[in-house]
């Protein structure tokens, strides 16, 4: 993935073929942290919990819900991402670049929870838990792709 | 038109209860963001950039806090808008909580 532009309206990247598909197949893991896994608070001291953390759950819900959808617009919108002779194009606005880091983030926090939130280095890899190694770790090099790119448009000031 | 009544004033009254409870409106809630093995430390300081309009150095600052000390309390605000950041930080999959400041 390789940055080619950045203007005020959009980022455009390039993609292999090889790089491109990739990426489509690890965004159509979304969403993969479990419903109701964030917690409002910790202590449980909070007034009036259960309710607000149900309010919560579904602000999380929705959004995870317009995510998708973005997605799959994006997906299918030859303007942001075309197939081209050596690969892909992806061309995005700054909002798209926000929702896209999160929905990779999901997928690679959802991957790491589905693999037991393993704290340091992940033993005894097995067929069943391989496919959401790899998300984890191609949806991290994705995101860290897209932060590159940010930062080389000098976000800080 | 209902009327207005007039506050009854005595002067060198000083009404003051202990241990008033927070209303909602208090900036008695802290807003903390924990560590965990999985998020970027890159991606985390963006985030606070994001969500709270920061300044790379503040946002690195409690990225560190986070990763060295566990948890960073990132601010304090009034019960609804720390709700607002915790939804913020939780959009991004950060792990982001609300706790009452005692």
């Amino acid at each position: 993935m390789k940055l080619i532009r950045r203007t005020d309206a959009k980022v455009l990247f390039h993609l292999g073929q090889r790089e491109g598909n990739l990426l489509v197949q690890v965004l159509k893991r979304y969403p993969r942290v479990p419903s109701a896994h964030q917690r409002l608070s910790k202590s449980g001291l909070l007034p009036n919990q259960q309710e607000n953390q149900r309010l919560l759950d579904e602000a999380l819900a929705e959004q995870r819900a317009d995510c998708k959808k973005q997605l799959q617009a994006l997906l299918a919108d030859p303007r942001r991402l075309r197939k081209v002779a050596a690969g892909f194009r992806l061309a995005l606005s700054e909002p798209d670049t926000e929702w896209l880091l999160q929905v990779l983030n999901d997928i690679r926090v959802g991957s790491w929870i589905f693999l037991g939130s393993p704290e340091g280095k992940l033993e005894g890899l097995s067929a069943t838990t391989a496919a959401d190694f790899w998300a984890m770790e191609l949806a991290g090099a994705f995101q860290m792709e897209l932060l590159q790119a940010l930062e080389e448009g000098g976000r800080d000031q | 038109m209902a009327a207005t009544a007039t506050p009854e004033v005595v002067p060198g009254v000083v009404h003051e209860t202990k241990d008033k409870p927070k209303s909602g409106l208090e900036p008695g809630y802290l807003v903390i963001c924990w560590n965990d093995p999985v998020n970027f430390m890159q991606y985390v300081t963006h985030v606070f950039q994001v969500v709270f309009g920061w300044p790379r150095k503040k946002a690195e600052f409690h990225m560190l806090q986070v990763h060295e000390q566990g948890k960073s309390v990132l601010t304090r605000e009034s019960m609804e808008k720390a709700e607002h950041y915790v939804h913020q930080l939780q959009k991004y999959t950060l792990h982001a909580t609300m706790e009452r400041d005692e």
